[in-house]
């Protein structure tokens, strides 16, 4: 068994496919995995593979022509999961996209494709859950931040939702696990880069002094209505884990 | 009453938004609406939820009061003009910028902007026009509005409003006419009734101008369901029905309270045609909506249904809430103070008002005058498939979208999986499961490829019982949020006092 293994990046991970791929040596010989690799497995070859940015865009243009679109973007959403195993369901989706086409992705009877689905759905709920519960703070108008700790990778999937919606606004969402920050400066296009823990301690700090966060908490505790209270459906729709970087819920 | 000194921001916000929390409604969707640069916000259809409060409703809006200053003496309502309150006033001003700073730190979707009556319903409505007016040209706001029309203003004000809100509402408070009379002495059904048909038709009017259907749009499985609410040729004879009053419970009033009153007709607005201003923006794009009390007066489920459908079909609401009703106030003609709010009534209705809006099922398939009220073991499709039992079980790999809504447990979306998967490959149980159909409950009601999934009776008795059994420990949880439970060993989630010195020393010799 031979172990083809990458960085936990998209293009790492697309250029580990391609090499697979090309390396010929059977679908069922081989095994992708994202590291670190925490327990490797006796009688396999690990080998590492750099990402090399023209493999790259070769399997993306290959998903987007030979499948579609939609299979590109569950892809991609899948590649942000947290599971080191989505890159063999990943690849095991593709075997079979190359083979049967943009008719694969509604394939859900497929263990491979509904595993990919599975991740999808988690990557995308998630997204979807941080749209809503992420929490900036400021301090004397100046820019808007926030800290997050998402299980999977998600600021890519939620930039475009934030700079639509705050066009005009310097803002920044740091990911305090990944140790990267989405920056969006007023106007202009939002871009990623890492963050030192430094600069996360002084965030974790400031995000104290905001003087909005008091008449929030105000509203949220004169919202509920005592007569009907139900901690547990709470809990349902907003599980004590998203709670960590909310306002409301920051002592 | 005299207040000494004038509250502070945040002393107005809690008392504002704690007036305000019986409000149901705190949606956000209904209108995608891109962002701008230069302004703040935008909107999406599904609606986004940005925080769930202690009673697991969702907050998605600002919800609060203009002001808690209100002429009328409703009996249910908290801000009567008989209670003893803190009463006071946002000024458009601190309402805009809390709004606009509560937005930028996503605390918020927008801005749901109700009010108590001060002086006069059009006075009133005046002031919340401009409070919103502010919000939307000088602060540029393009997030979320949710507007309250208070019935008895101008509706030259209410078109106002509507061209700045994203959704309006008026609350129909209580279903039927009497009851309205008996609780709410200073509002009238007619009022009531008058600006919804109004909000009705200018939605319909904007809608057509830009070249879109006159009625709002319905989630898209609506077209594959023969005689769901919203079709056409299922509308006319029901409407017919509603209108002759054949409603049970021999109260041909209450129904006729309920759904008749003029028929929507263009209200004549003073002759003003939509200023050249108000000429790009959206006529409430969202809809309308509106929510009712239920538990405080006599209606049975039945009864309410029917209201509700005849709202949908008539007045084209997006949504009607329901609120169970809670004691606030002590009155010779209101429950007692020390009743439970009728909570799971109330979740019964709304699965119910799921099953007309998205399902394709009519009033009169649910409940009928002879059986009045929801089965509170079983939700209402359940109970609905179980008195169905000729059409089930429904094979998975043949069946209709339409037949496939009808099994407990597949809801749209699975339904909507099931079509497409099909077409590629064969489906089993394992596969059914992954997409997200609950097999505790349709198990008993699907065959895939001629089998089911357990060697299963297909019999009423049998199937009830073990639906029920799997739904009897989350339905006490529902009906008593909080209450005792079973004394365990280990845990001590109610214990509030520490151990004190003398304690550990009897544990040490063993007393305790």
């Amino acid at each position: 068994m031979v172990v083809f293994t990458c960085h936990d990046d998209f293009e790492s991970m697309m250029t580990c496919i391609y090499d697979a791929w090309a390396a010929r040596l059977g679908h069922s010989n081989i095994k992708l995995r994202v590291e670190p690799i925490e327990e490797p497995e006796l009688f396999c070859e690990y080998r590492h593979i750099h990402p090399d940015p023209e493999k790259y865009r070769k399997v993306i243009r290959s998903i987007r022509s030979k499948i579609s679109e939609n299979a590109y973007q569950d892809v991609y959403r899948a590649s942000m999961h947290w599971n080191p195993d989505k890159l063999d369901i990943i690849y095991r989706f593709l075997v079979l996209g190359f083979a049967m086409g943009p008719r694969v992705t509604r394939m859900l009877g497929e263990p491979y494709v509904a595993a990919l689905f599975d991740l999808d759905r988690k990557v995308t709920n998630e997204s979807h859950q941080f749209r809503e519960f992420i929490r900036f703070s400021r301090l004397n108008d100046q820019a808007l931040f926030s800290l997050i700790e998402p299980k999977c990778n998600i600021l890519t999937l939620v930039a475009p939702h934030f700079a639509d919606r705050m066009p005009s606004e310097n803002w920044l969402i740091a990911d305090k696990k990944r140790r990267i920050a989405l920056i969006h400066p007023s106007d202009k296009n939002y871009f990623l880069t890492p963050v030192t823990p430094q600069e996360l301690a002084h965030m974790e700090e400031a995000r104290k002094g905001d003087t909005y966060s008091s008449l929030w908490k105000a509203f949220f505790q004169a919202v509920g209505v005592e007569a009907r209270a139900n901690y547990r459906c709470q809990r349902n729709f907003l599980p004590l884990w998203y709670r960590k970087d909310m306002t409301e819920f920051s002592r | 009453m005299k207040i000494k000194k004038e509250p502070d921001l945040e002393e107005k916000l809690k008392i504002l938004s704690d007036a305000a929390k019986y409000d149901v409604a705190c949606t956000s969707s209904g209108v995608d609406r891109k962002g701008e640069k230069g302004s703040l916000g935008n909107s999406r259809a599904c609606g986004i939820c940005h925080s769930f409060a202690a009673d697991g409703r969702c907050i998605s809006l600002l919800k609060v009061l203009l002001t808690n200053h209100c002429i009328y003496d409703c009996k249910y309502c908290i801000n009567r003009r008989s209670n003893q309150r803190i009463r006071t006033s946002f000024t458009p001003e601190e309402l805009c910028t809390i709004t606009i700073e509560f937005y930028k730190r996503n605390y918020i979707e927008g801005l749901f902007l109700s009010s108590g009556v001060i002086k006069n319903p059009t006075y009133t409505m005046e002031l919340m026009y401009r409070t919103l007016f502010l919000l939307r040209t000088r602060y540029h706001f393009r997030g979320y509005i949710h507007a309250k029309a208070v019935p008895g203003a101008a509706p030259e004000i209410i078109q106002e409003i509507g061209y700045l809100a994203d959704r309006m509402s008026v609350n129909m408070e209580l279903p039927t006419r009497e009851s309205l009379q008996l609780l709410a002495p200073g509002k009238s059904h007619q009022a009531i009734l008058r600006p919804m048909g109004q909000i009705r038709q200018q939605i319909q009017d904007y809608r057509l101008s830009i070249g879109k259907t006159a009625s709002m749009e319905r989630h898209f499985g609506n077209q594959y369901l023969a005689g769901n609410i919203f079709s056409s040729s299922g509308e006319k004879s029901r409407l017919a029905e509603a209108f002759t009053g054949t409603l049970p419970g021999g109260s041909r009033g209450a129904s006729e309270a309920a759904v008749t009153g003029p028929a929507p007709s263009p209200v004549p607005i003073g002759g003003k045609a939509p200023s050249p201003k108000d000429s790009h923006r959206p006529f409430a794009p969202a809809g309308q909506s509106t929510q009712m009390i239920i538990g405080a007066t006599p209606e049975n489920d039945y009864q309410l249904l029917k209201v509700t459908q005849a709202l949908y079909q008539q007045y084209d609401l997006k949504r009607v809430f329901f609120s169970a009703y809670i004691p606030l106030n002590e009155d010779r003609d209101l429950p007692a103070l020390d009743t439970a709010p009728p909570l799971l009534r109330e979740h019964r209705l709304y699965q119910a008002d799921w099953l007309l809006r998205y399902y394709g099922f009519q009033a009169d398939d649910l409940l009928s005058p002879s059986r009045p009220d929801f089965n509170i073991f079983l939700d209402p499709k359940c109970d609905w498939a179980l008195r169905h039992l000729e059409l089930f079980p429904i094979e998975i790999s043949t069946a209709s979208y339409q037949e496939l809504l009808k099994v407990p447990g597949i809801g749209n979306k699975s339904a909507w999986r099931i079509l497409q998967a099909r077409r590629c490959g064969r489906l089993d149980f394992s596969s059914l499961k992954t997409m997200g159909v609950v097999l505790k409950r349709a198990q008993y009601f699907i065959t895939c490829h001629g089998k089911m999934r357990y060697h299963i009776p297909v019999e009423e008795d049998f199937i009830t019982r073990q639906l029920t059994q799997n739904e009897k420990s989350s339905l006490w949880e529902l009906e008593h949020p909080r209450t005792y439970r079973q004394l365990s060993l280990f845990d001590d989630h109610f214990l509030e006092a520490a151990p004190t010195v003398e304690d550990s020393r009897k544990i040490l010799t063993g007393q305790l």
